[in-house]
């Protein structure tokens, strides 16, 4: 009898090994340039800054090609750095092909003048930026809500509306901001959802409106999506 | 979610009974099976009946039932998951193959169920019936692993009162029965009770030595529960599980005493429970006979 427990345990944990699930998390690569000008001094210098997003939506350093349209009003090195050589108008751009051969880029155009224009119109948007978006349910568990981002002071604020509704029957349900729309694998938690009916917010230092496309909400125990929200 | 397996291992305890239904042991009798019951599942009802997809889990138990007859009417019944495993897949990027969440698995003795069957009619009555009461041990594994999702039990004490009703007939020349029953099970740890309802039909074949039966199990929630958190703070989860499942057993006796079985089952309809099939497979010695 043990010899035929032992035979049956065996073939119980020899048949039950732990296999591999795949998800389907590709999305289009993306290079943003970050952090803008609008008018640069001649003879001066400012330095270009660019996130680039891989195949998954996770950061990756790359190098970029760094072109001008006009080399008489404003060079660009292979680093970023613009200078200012002549008055004009003139559009700077950053390009960057991935080894899948797909190509990516972004553009600032800008004036070189007498002065330099950076944070002027910055700070006055960022008094009043905000982004918004509506989370909806992909499974058949109730969950939606519009919701409404700002920053102030280097926190991010995510504001979910008074129409939020979510089962309360959702185990371990958290709340992610991420570039994949289907993965939390470069995601950032934000935290575990408590509301389930009602306006709430989430708060988080150190994060940028443009930093992440997607709000996601995902059963963190069994790592199953359960819905998101395209940050517009 | 959680849930899910949580009534995923209360399923596995009602697939189990060849023996069962209405009919008590005879005194000093007994009837013994050493099973393996499984099931692996990547969808799964959600609280509303709509099937989602999830990471593909699965549970597999080995399990000892005994029924042994104290006295003519009195049945003493042990279901004894003796090697529970539980595994939860890893989840790899499809696009770079990389391991987003690694998969793991846990080992374990299961829920093992106590119970006493009391025959309300005589033995050898035409329509058999019998209460029972059925004491489920918490000794399996309630949650384990990263985000405590891995369960081999259900971590609360189950009391389970029934009753059976049956009849032996033949149709045509086959031996035959079907059995009906209906109980409820109380629950701790703030877990919703249940009513519980089923019925079986079976033919013996072949003179008796083969024995095929359909069975319907019925679990509806009284959904007075709370909202159990988990010891873990994984999150909250609602214990409201419901199925209908249907099934068919064959048990063929290769010797006068022993024999084999094998099992499915499939649930055709649920909330907060696995949307697939299970199987089993055991030997059983059957000492009535």
């Amino acid at each position: 009898m043990k010899k035929l427990i032992f035979a049956f345990a065996a073939i119980a944990f020899l048949s039950s090994c732990i296999g591999d699930d795949f998800l389907e998390d590709r999305v289009d690569p993306v290079l943003r340039i970050t952090g803008s000008i609008d008018t640069l001094e001649i003879n001066t210098t400012f330095q270009l800054e660019f996130r680039f997003l891989n195949n998954v939506g996770a950061p990756e350093t790359v190098d970029v090609i760094w072109l001008t349209s006009d080399n008489s009003v404003a060079t660009v090195s292979n680093t970023g750095l613009i200078t200012g050589v002549g008055v004009g108008d003139v559009v700077v751009s950053g390009e960057y092909t991935t080894s899948e051969g797909i190509f990516v880029s972004d553009e600032i155009a800008f004036s070189v003048g007498m002065t330099t224009a950076v944070e002027e119109e910055e700070e006055e948007e960022e008094e009043i930026q905000t982004r918004t978006g509506r989370i909806e349910t992909t499974t058949f568990y109730t969950l939606e809500g519009d919701f409404t981002m700002s920053v102030v002071d280097d926190v991010l604020t995510i504001e979910i509306a008074e129409d939020w509704a979510a089962s309360s029957g959702l185990p371990g349900l958290f709340v992610y901001l991420s570039n994949n729309r289907n993965s939390i694998a470069n995601a950032l938690e934000i935290s575990e959802v408590t509301t389930f009916r009602g306006a709430h917010s989430f708060t988080v230092e150190g994060v940028g409106l443009d930093d992440y496309s997607h709000l996601l909400y995902f059963c963190k125990p069994f790592n199953v999506k359960v819905g998101d929200g395209a940050i517009q | 979610m959680k849930n899910i397996i949580i009534a995923i291992l209360v399923l596995s305890a009602t697939n189990i009974a060849f023996a069962g239904g209405p009919w008590p042991q005879p005194k000093g009798k007994a009837y013994i099976k050493l099973s393996e019951w499984w099931t692996i599942f990547d969808e799964h009802f959600t609280d509303n009946g709509g099937i989602d997809p999830n990471l593909t889990s699965g549970i597999f138990n080995t399990t000892v039932y005994v029924e042994y007859g104290l006295t003519n009417r009195l049945t003493t019944v042990v279901n004894a998951p003796i090697f529970s495993r539980s595994i939860m897949n890893t989840q790899r990027s499809g696009t770079t193959n990389d391991i987003i969440v690694p998969g793991e698995g846990i080992n374990s003795i299961g829920d093992i169920d106590l119970a006493l069957k009391y025959a309300l009619t005589k033995p050898g009555s035409n329509i058999p019936v019998s209460v029972s009461l059925t004491l489920g041990i918490p000794t399996g594994v309630s949650s384990a692993g990263q985000f405590g999702s891995l369960q081999t039990g259900d971590g609360e004490f189950n009391q389970y009162i029934k009753i059976d009703a049956g009849k032996s007939f033949q149709l045509g020349s086959t031996p035959s029965y079907v059995s009906v029953y209906a109980g409820v099970n109380n629950r701790t740890q703030d877990f919703s009770e249940e009513f519980r309802t089923g019925a079986e039909f079976g033919v013996g074949l072949g003179k008796g030595k083969f024995w095929l039966a359909g069975k319907l199990n019925i679990i509806e929630s009284f959904r007075n529960g709370g909202n159990v958190v988990s010891a873990n703070s994984t999150g909250i989860f609602a214990n409201n599980s419901e199925s209908l499942i249907l099934g068919v057993d064959a048990n063929y006796y290769i010797t006068d005493k022993f024999g084999i079985s094998a099992g499915y089952a499939d649930i055709i309809t649920g909330k907060i429970i696995a949307a697939a099939p299970s199987y089993s497979v055991g030997v059983f010695l059957d000492l009535a006979r």
